[in-house]
Order: C-alpha cells, then sequence, then structure tokens
C-alpha cells in the first residue's frame, strides 16, 4: 500500500465508483433502519455518479493508489437563498476504503477536495448519519460544526 | 456417542440434586474453641483491618484475597448451548471453579451476573475488584467479550483473564509450537488458516503474532469466506467487531478471495475452531495443503472432521478438543496454572509475555524423546505439568514488573507445587473420610 493521489474522477472510473458509492451506503445502512438501502441500489449509483460528473455544479474526485480508486467524494455547489455566505460546497459522499483509514489520507483527500471547492464556494459543509460518530469525531476535529439537522420519524 | 453424551447428562443431574452443587467454603485456620474466635473475629481482627487501611496491598496479604478470584458470566454464550442466562450457567461455573481448584490450588467463586450490556458487565466486575485477586472471564458472547476484556485488563489492578480467548489462545499455540519442531518448519514462514472467526480464532491471530507468526500470511475464514481488507462487510465489521476489522486489515497480505478450499491451497497449518462436525472441512481440501500439513480441528463435541479422514487426506499431524483421540487442545492445561503463576507472585496483571511464557512451558513439557505425530502436548492426568507452567507464569510476571511479590522461578516452582499438593491431598482426604460421600449408584 502506497501513499494514495488525487485527481478528479474520469468515466473509465465508473464501476470502481459504484462499487464505492454502494460501498458508503452499505456502511451508512448501519447507523438507522432509514437508510435501508435499495435493491436497485447499483443502477442508481451509477446515473447518479454519471450525472454529477457531467454536471457544472457537482465535483467528483478520486483517491487513486498504484492506479487502483481507493476512494472518492463527490460534492454539490449550491447557492444558499436565505443565508450569507450566499455559496456553499455541500461534501455529499466521502468513502475511503478501510486499509487508507486512520493514517491521515481522508484529511489530505477533504483538503483537496475544499480547495477545488473554495473556487466557487465560500463555506463548506458536510452530509453523514447523525449516528455516525467516526464522521462526527472526523469533521469535528477539522473544525467543522453541525448547523442544520435533518430528524426523521416513520410516518 | 451420542449415548456415551447422554449417560454423562443423566449422571450429571442426578449427582447434581445429590451433592447439591460441587463446592462448599471450608476454614483453613484452627478452632480450637469459641475463645479463637476473639482472633479470628472481633475484637482482635480490627488490629488486621487497621494494618489494610494503612496499606491497602497488605490486603493481598492478610487474607485470602491472594488466592480468590472469581469466574464470572452472564451466561450469554455457554458451552454450545448458547445464551442460556446466568442461571443456567452456574453448573458451568461451578465445574471451572473446581478445576480451578483441583488443578491450579485456586480458590475460585462462581458468579453469575445480571449484566445483559459490556457497560453492566463491567461496571459490576470493577466494583468487586477490593475482594479479589483475579477475574476469569467466562462463556460470554462475542464481540462483547472483547470488549469487556479490554476494558478490565486496562481498568484493574488484579490479572484479568477471558478463558474462551486467551487459554484456548495459549493451549493452541503451544501444540503448534511442538506441531512445527515434528515437520521442522518455522513460525514466522508458515502459512496458517484459521477457519472461524469467533472469540477463540481471534484471541489465536492476536497471539500468533505476539509468538512471532507473520500476520500477513495468516487468512482467517469465517462463513463468508476469507477476510480481507476490501471484503464488502468491512464497514460493518468496523462498527460492529472492531478486533476482527483490525485482522481483516491485517492479515491476508496478498488479498486471497473464496472459500476454505482456495485458503488451504498451499497452508502449512490449519486451526478450526468454527461448527460442530464432521464435513465442515473436507479430505480433498487437506489434500490441497502444503507438505506435512498441520491440523487442528477443535469443535466440540464433534471436531469438523473425524481426525481419520484429515490422516486419509494426509495430515502428518491432528489434534482436536477432545480426550478420546490423541493430541487434546484442551484449556484446562493453561488456566489454572497461569492463575496459579501469577497469584503466587501478586501480579497486577496477566500479560501477552506471561500468557507465551505459558504456552512455552506447557510445549517445553513435552520432552524432545517424547515429542511425536500422536503426542503434542501433555494430558491433564500429568499433574507436574501444572507446577511448570505455573513457575513460568510467575518468572515472566517478575521479568516485565508485575509482580507485586517477586520470586525467583525456583521459589514459584516450589510453592505452586506444595499449594497444588495440598488442594489435590484436601480433597483426597476428605473423600478417604467420606466427608464428601461416595458417588451413589445411579441407573
Amino acid at each position: 500500500m502506497g501513499k494514495p493521489s488525487f485527481r478528479p474522477a474520469k468515466p473509465s472510473d465508473m464501476d470502481r465508483l459504484v462499487d464505492l458509492n454502494v460501498r458508503l451506503k452499505r456502511l451508512n445502512e448501519e447507523f438507522d433502519p432509514l437508510l435501508k438501502i435499495r435493491e436497485d441500489i447499483a443502477e442508481v449509483s451509477r446515473k447518479y455518479l454519471s450525472d454529477a460528473m457531467n454536471s457544472p455544479n457537482s465535483l467528483v474526485v478520486v483517491a487513486e493508489d498504484d492506479g487502483k480508486v481507493v476512494g472518492f467524494i463527490k460534492a454539490d455547489i449550491r447557492e444558499r437563498l436565505f443565508y450569507k455566505p450566499k455559496m456553499e460546497g455541500n461534501i455529499v459522499e466521502f468513502y475511503l476504503l478501510p486499509e487508507y483509514r486512520r493514517k491521515g489520507i481522508g484529511a489530505a483527500f477533504l483538503d483537496y477536495a475544499i480547495d477545488l471547492l473554495r473556487q466557487r464556494a465560500e463555506i463548506i459543509t458536510a452530509e453523514f448519519p447523525s449516528l455516525n460518530e467516526i464522521a462526527v469525531e472526523f469533521y469535528t476535529r477539522l473544525r467543522f460544526r453541525g448547523i442544520i439537522s435533518i430528524y426523521a420519524r416513520e410516518s | 456417542m451420542a449415548e456415551e453424551y447422554d449417560r454423562h447428562g443423566r449422571l450429571a443431574v442426578s449427582l447434581a440434586s445429590f451433592y447439591g452443587g460441587k463446592l462448599e467454603i471450608i476454614p483453613k485456620i484452627p478452632v480450637r474453641s469459641l475463645e479463637d474466635f476473639s482472633v479470628w473475629y472481633t475484637p482482635g481482627v480490627a488490629a488486621v483491618c487497621r494494618a489494610i487501611k494503612e496499606k491497602p496491598e497488605l490486603s493481598l496479604h492478610y487474607t485470602g484475597r491472594w488466592n480468590t478470584i472469581a469466574v464470572v458470566t452472564n451466561g450469554t454464550r455457554v458451552l454450545g448451548l448458547g445464551n442460556i442466562g446466568p442461571e443456567a450457567a452456574l453448573p458451568v461455573m461451578e465445574g471451572k471453579s473446581l478445576i480451578f481448584k483441583y488443578l491450579g490450588g485456586v480458590d475460585a467463586f462462581p458468579l453469575c451476573i445480571n449484566a445483559d450490556t459490556p457497560e453492566k458487565f463491567v461496571e459490576v466486575v470493577k466494583a468487586l475488584e477490593p475482594g479479589l485477586g483475579g477475574v476469569n472471564l467466562e462463556d460470554i458472547s462475542s464481540p462483547d467479550c472483547f470488549k469487556i476484556l479490554d476494558a478490565l485488563r486496562e481498568s484493574m489492578e488484579i490479572p484479568v483473564w477471558h478463558d474462551d480467548q486467551l487459554g484456548t489462545a495459549s493451549v493452541t499455540l503451544a501444540a503448534l509450537i511442538n506441531s512445527l519442531k515434528i515437520v521442522g518448519k518455522k513460525m514466522d514462514a508458515v502459512r496458517i488458516v484459521l477457519l472461524g472467526a469467533g472469540a477463540a480464532n481471534i484471541a489465536t491471530a492476536r497471539l500468533l503474532e505476539k509468538a512471532g507468526a507473520d500476520l500477513g500470511k495468516i487468512l482467517l475464514v469465517d462463513s463468508r469466506g476469507i477476510l480481507h481488507a476490501e471484503r464488502y462487510d468491512m464497514d460493518e465489521l468496523m462498527l460492529r467487531n472492531p478486533w476482527k476489522y483490525e485482522l481483516g486489515l491485517r492479515t491476508n497480505r496478498d488479498r486471497v478471495e473464496g472459500g476454505l478450499p482456495e485458503a488451504l491451497k498451499g497452508a502449512d497449518v490449519l486451526i478450526a475452531a468454527s461448527q460442530p462436525g464432521p464435513g465442515v472441512v473436507r479430505k480433498e481440501w487437506v489434500r490441497g495443503m502444503a507438505e506435512d500439513p498441520i491440523v487442528f480441528l477443535l469443535a466440540n463435541p464433534v471436531p469438523e472432521m473425524w481426525p481419520s479422514e484429515a490422516k486419509e487426506a494426509g495430515a502428518r499431524i491432528v489434534a482436536t478438543g477432545r480426550s478420546d483421540f490423541p493430541n487434546q487442545v484442551n484449556n484446562s492445561l493453561i488456566f489454572p496454572a497461569v492463575f496459579r503463576g501469577a497469584l503466587d507472585v501478586r501480579a497486577r496483571r496477566i500479560s501477552d509475555g506471561m500468557v507465551l511464557a505459558a504456552s512455552n512451558a506447557l510445549a517445553d513439557y513435552v520432552a524432545p524423546e517424547r515429542l511425536s505425530e500422536e503426542y503434542i502436548i501433555p494430558t491433564m492426568d500429568d499433574w507436574e505439568v501444572y507446577v511448570f507452567v505455573a513457575a513460568a507464569v510467575a518468572e515472566q510476571a517478575c521479568r516485565e514488573g508485575l509482580a507485586r511479590n517477586p520470586l525467583s522461578y525456583d521459589e514459584a516452582f516450589v510453592r505452586a507445587r506444595k499449594t497444588i499438593e495440598r488442594s489435590r491431598k484436601i480433597l483426597h482426604s476428605l473423600m478417604a473420610e467420606k466427608i464428601i460421600k461416595p458417588i451413589p449408584k445411579v441407573d
């Protein structure tokens, strides 16, 4: 295992990105029954990631080690209608394979994505399941704080 | 064999009722008249209390604490019976305590507690520390057992042991050390396959690394196949079983995928601690192993494959968990001795180094001229083995600075021998005096 490099995603990364996105959603599934994954998750992931790669308002970047994609970040640029500052870079998907964790690679990868987002966004936000304590700890350590909560009930 | 089990079962139930359990407390000081109580109890005892108040460590000297441990369970994973609850686990804890006393001279209290979360379990056991010289955790479901053991080992100043993890790992390692001597292979060079990823094999993998095995060459196989860093359930393991997750990251450097047949191709050693067989391990898979395969089939009551099948498939050395086949890999060879040694030097904990010392002493007890494919590990009949293992554990505790009461190897040896001999003598004399009634005829 070497030190991964970071770059924007290419169409040829798609199969691997789909696999990583499914892994991410399967991990989310562990946190809440309302995050149970759909049967067609692979197809939906493919379309979702392909749309994002073709959209001027989304960013898909990958971490690559020895020619293999080992992680990805997907973020959206969006306008905040009521608040200042106006432009937000919202990180919605972030996944790194287990053996690349706890080595500072995730933080470096996030820095790389934030640098790209900063060109258009004034604030950076990140979404993840409320009960994902590892994510809470990770973002808190990097000086993020909670600003909006999403609460759910079954009906 | 099923008949044999039935017979033992019927006998156990009727004797359980006849004797009303297996243990009782017997005084170890003389009581000549009631006047003696003013020494053993109030007012004399207050002076002992004051001395301990001044120096709490004296409680390990002035009371029976030094030789008293608790055998603690919540009954969530008892033998092959599953989660049967604390009350139903008591006969097993009594049995364990009996073995502690008979083979190790250790006063072990069976304690079955209502504690179904790891947090509550840890809190209860921690609260018991002032009266205990050690703790033996028993029959707790995985992965809670890892969490509980790690938390208690970290926070208590007395030895804490989980026999299903450490005992099994230690005796397995001893058997492997001697097997490797026979086939002339080195620990750091062999490819080891662990079948089953429960408490026993996870602890075995951890201990094998400490013993010099190359973790990257070890394959851990469970019901989902060979574990590796990119297996699809790794994220789930990260959250639910960090101990297994850690092994997922560090074993299987070459990313071998598939199931047991793929794992065994070219492997030197199989350590199966999975589910009762036969038929869990097949002959054709053993045939695919490297030259001189070493095959441990530890499931009870029926090993993963019959030893005769393993031999037919070319296994050079076969061990099981059963006493009716050669080479019984049996925790009872380890735990009474580990506690004997640790308690004699008033150890603060049982370190990995002490566990390794126990494995090495158990392996070394088999003299080179006795060592053979059919005899890689001593049997329980050989009671002197406990003295050797206890002395090695005590010596290692002193070496690591963990002993409150350091002893030389020879001192520890003599003390262990005396204590164990005394314990057997007491029981035998109570039997001779018929204070312990002979076993009645049961039909």
